[in-house]
């Protein structure tokens, strides 16, 4: 009896782990149906990007790390310096000037940052998707508005943000990953979210976003960064097609979102 | 980088003393602080990514809804830091104020100086206040944040960052339902770990600030005392044992705080002065912002610490209505029937004091209500609405007054 | 022994697993039993359901996720019961429904547990008054608060009353900028068929 109780916790588990990795695959790019950008149209500002890196102890608590942050936003300036003339429209660097307009634009990027995350965990996410997401090939999601009456932000057509997290494994974290692993329990060692999204400044929609939660690129190296800048900007939209061969799956992938949004 | 989990051991202390010669042992000493070389600028890569990383946390910071921005508490908490450490230094700080309430302050390499609202409760003085600002700024005169980047790779552990503050847990964040959370830190401030000998150098060149300001240097090690005794207040009102929030015993590697409380007092006695505490004039430039700045501790779920906070704030100009207002609100929100009884108590003492609050009332005829005594508690509550008729919260008090 | 492993682990696959995969819709219309009590009420437009829970007594609907949009209903929290599951018991404790409550309370109830749950340093309580649910009276009450996790300052609205020694209420809450003002009127059409 005791062994036909056991096994049949043995089987549950067993159908519990198989049918779990479908809920994790995971879509990281979407767009709004319909939205196409061409070459050489718009004015895109590349609102200041947030990054944060640091380490992931055993409990799962992140530890910021000034120094790999610091070398972090060095080397991803750099990247992004290089990638911003491939990005077939004009990328200029967001500027406060004389306005006041700080505080309410640090109030949108925050509010970006809980965006983009919603997209990620309730909309990219097939398995936790809200049931309102699933729908009609949509991808509805806005900061509304207002960010059209920003003077900081006048003369420009979109605004790209750009946040990266990141939480490396420390020797705890892997080893509990590891343990867990042999009791069939995933645990992620460290976190590497990025995000990159570009918001109409007409309507405040967002129309692009490049999201995810196991990026690529370790941040604490410049190579490492290339990547992740490659990876967060790879199928932005109105990208001269030809140039790297990194771009061409650009189009499918967010094809690809709207056919997985649809059914 | 943070004050609050800083203990030094008292070994390496004293081993740091005698190399430092900060200290002439018994024969009280004029200490010679170092000449000060101000705008200092990052010379290598590393340094100049720490201070970029500073610059874009202080943009962030700047525009923080977080920030407490009233001009006149920014002055005089800048003030105190000046006649702390001396004008020279103090034109290298930018000082912002910002609204978490527990004890902490922070200095970043730029020149960056973070002060946490609940330091500011926790202080009983200007000198108490100028000893910790001075510390931080010791940090930053000494470039800690610099000194040994490579050889600090990780950052500081939880349970360092942790330290004598487990109410300070909330706003580490907790690294659960998956939001990028932990990480904005942009405003709470970043994290250096410093080496036990830092701590006490830092520790060293803050009393000798003290030194040469008007200050008591008895005040750096009466600060850690205090923060202990909360600590324990803390614990013994949730059923924990006192001193397992600083003591080594529980945190493995931490440092314990008792020894360094210990050897602050023996240093600063060996400097032989007796300066100012500027108690009064604390209160004085506090007061207009101790409601808010009680308001948020009350509010924290933490009666033990709060009771302690609020006993010692009475012992320096006695119990005033703000005080008893304050400790009316702890009892009546733990809401038991004996609780209720004391906070009304409470409140009529604040009353007889001419505390002009009408929220006085309010409180009162809620704690005499929720105790049952309906007449006293209605006529309390009458007499706040005759006080503020205008109260944003004049029909739910007129439902309970029953009219 | 054996199974007492297993099931631990297949429940915490459960939990990973199945956490990930019943966010439920939310039709327009009526519905009852909210948050497995006598809540009721009826919603216009479509809402979602969280498969996850913050606490035993506490059902979450939002549109666009949590963070943007959060209608919670508390269903009938009792004395001496946390309003959400404590992440600390020992070292960061939520404070407790108490059956004598008064409406007032409420308000500072929920304060007091986003200071110790969410991190949020800065509240404000803005308006308070009187509402009738089924001829019982209730508070109705709007605020704004930031969590230092991610400070967006955000708007909410909220109805709460003491039923039979227990707390049952509603919160609305959404960032200020856009969200808030974005489904305010659904809520507050679900705010007026409420039943508690």
């Amino acid at each position: 009896m005791k062994l036909v109780r056991n096994l049949l916790w043995l089987v549950a588990c067993v159908m519990l782990l198989v049918s779990a990795p479908a809920a994790f695959a995971q879509e990281k790019t979407g767009s709004k149906a319909g939205f196409t950008l061409k070459p050489g149209t718009v004015r895109i500002v590349l609102m200041r990007p947030t990054i944060r890196v640091g380490s992931q102890s055993a409990g799962g608590v992140i530890t910021p790390n000034a120094e790999w942050s610091a070398n972090a936003r060095e080397y991803i300036a750099k990247a992004l310096k290089a990638q911003q003339d491939k990005l077939g429209n004009v990328v200029v660097d967001y500027d406060e000037g004389v306005t006041k307009d700080g505080a309410v634009v640090t109030q949108y990027s925050n509010l970006f940052g809980a965006l983009a995350d919603s997209v990620i965990e309730y909309q990219f996410f097939p398995g936790n998707r809200l049931p309102t997401k699933k729908r009609k090939g949509s991808f509805e999601w806005s900061l509304g508005n207002g960010l059209a009456n920003l003077d900081s932000l006048k003369g420009a057509d979109y605004a790209l943000f750009i946040n990266t997290y990141d939480g490396y494994g420390s020797a705890g974290r892997k080893m509990l990953q590891l343990f867990a692993a042999m009791g069939g329990i995933s645990v992620i060692s460290g976190v590497h979210w990025g995000h990159a999204g570009l918001i109409d400044l007409k309507t405040g929609e967002l129309v692009w976003l490049n999201a995810d939660r196991q990026m690529g690129g370790d941040l604490r190296t410049e190579d490492g960064a290339v990547k992740r800048v490659e990876q967060l900007l790879k199928g932005f939209p109105g990208q001269a097609a030809p140039a790297a061969p990194a771009a061409a799956p650009a189009a499918p992938a967010a094809a690809s979102t709207a056919t997985e949004a649809s059914k | 980088m943070s004050f609050c989990r800083r203990f030094s051991a008292v070994l390496p202390g004293i081993a740091a003393l005698a190399l430092a010669g900060a200290a002439h042992a018994v024969e009280p000493a004029a200490p010679v602080l170092p000449t000060y070389t101000a705008a200092y600028q990052p010379q290598t890569k590393d340094e100049r990514g720490i201070w970029m990383e500073a610059d874009e946390d202080e943009r962030v910071l700047r525009d923080s809804v977080l920030l407490m921005r009233d001009e006149g508490l920014n002055a005089y908490v800048r003030q105190v830091l000046c006649r702390e450490v001396g004008e020279d230094r103090c034109r290298s700080v930018r000082l912002y104020i910002v609204e978490v309430p527990q004890f902490n302050a922070s200095m970043a390499p730029n020149g960056t100086m973070r002060v946490w609202t609940g330091l500011l409760l926790r202080v009983q003085n200007e000198a108490e206040l100028a000893s910790v600002l001075g510390h931080e700024f010791a940090h930053f005169e000494l470039r800690h944040s610099l000194a040994g980047i490579k050889a600090r790779r990780d950052a500081a552990s939880l349970a360092a960052w942790i330290g004598v503050l487990s109410a300070g847990a909330a706003n580490i964040g907790t690294g659960g339902a998956g939001n990028g959370s932990t990480l904005q830190l942009a405003v709470l401030g970043n994290y250096f770990k410093f080496s036990r000998e830092q701590e006490t150098a830092a520790d060293l060149l803050g009393l000798q600030y003290m030194a040469k300001s008007p200050y008591d240097p008895a005040a750096a090690s009466q600060i850690w005392q205090s923060i202990m005794a909360e600590a324990d207040a803390r614990s013994v009102a949730r059923g924990l044992k006192p001193g397992r929030e600083y003591k080594a015993a529980f945190f493995g590697t931490h440092p314990p705080s008792p020894e360094r409380a210990a050897y602050l007092k023996a240093e600063a006695d060996k400097l032989g002065k007796r300066g100012e505490l500027r108690a009064q004039e604390y209160r004085e430039a506090i007061r207009p912002f101790l409601p808010r700045l009680l308001a948020a501790q009350i509010r924290s779920n933490d009666f033990g610490g709060s009771e302690y906070l609020l006993q010692t704030l009475s012992a320096t100009e006695g119990w005033t209505g703000d005080l008893l207002f304050a400790r009316g609100e702890l009892f009546r929100q733990r809401g038991n029937p004996r609780d209720l009884v004391t906070a009304a108590d409470l409140f009529r003492d604040a009353i007889a004091k001419g505390y002009a609050n009408p929220e006085a009332h309010r409180e009162l005829g809620l704690s005499l209500m929720r105790g049952g005594q309906e007449a006293d508690g209605k006529a309390a509550l009458r007499e706040y609405l005759k006080l503020k008729p205008d109260a944003n919260d004049g029909n739910v008090i007129k439902m309970l007054v029953g009219s | 022994m054996m199974k007492n492993a297993f099931a631990a682990v297949c429940a915490v696959s459960l939990l990973s697993a199945g956490a990930a995969s019943a966010n439920s819709l939310v039709a327009p219309g009526a519905h009852s039993g909210v948050a497995k009590s006598s809540i009721a009420t009826t919603s216009t437009g479509e809402w979602n359901k969280l498969s996850r829970t913050d606490g035993p007594g506490v059902e979450v609907w939002t549109r666009d996720g949590d963070s943007l949009n959060k209608v919670s209903f508390f269903g009938g929290i009792g004395g001496g019961l946390p309003i959400y599951r404590e992440r600390n018991k020992k070292e960061a404790p939520l404070p407790k429904v108490t059956a004598n409550m008064l409406l007032p309370d409420i308000p500072v109830l929920l304060e007091s547990t986003y200071r110790s749950q969410y991190q949020v340093n800065k509240f404000s309580l803005e308006s308070q008054d009187i509402v009738t649910i089924e001829g019982k009276q209730a508070i109705r009450f709007t605020y704004s608060f930031v969590r230092s996790d991610d400070e967006v300052e955000r708007k909410g609205e909220a109805i709460g009353s003491i039923v039979k020694g227990k707390l049952f209420m509603v919160t609305y809450e959404a960032p200020a900028i856009y969200f808030f003002d974005k489904d305010l009127q659904d809520f507050r059409k679900m705010a007026e068929t409420l039943k508690f």
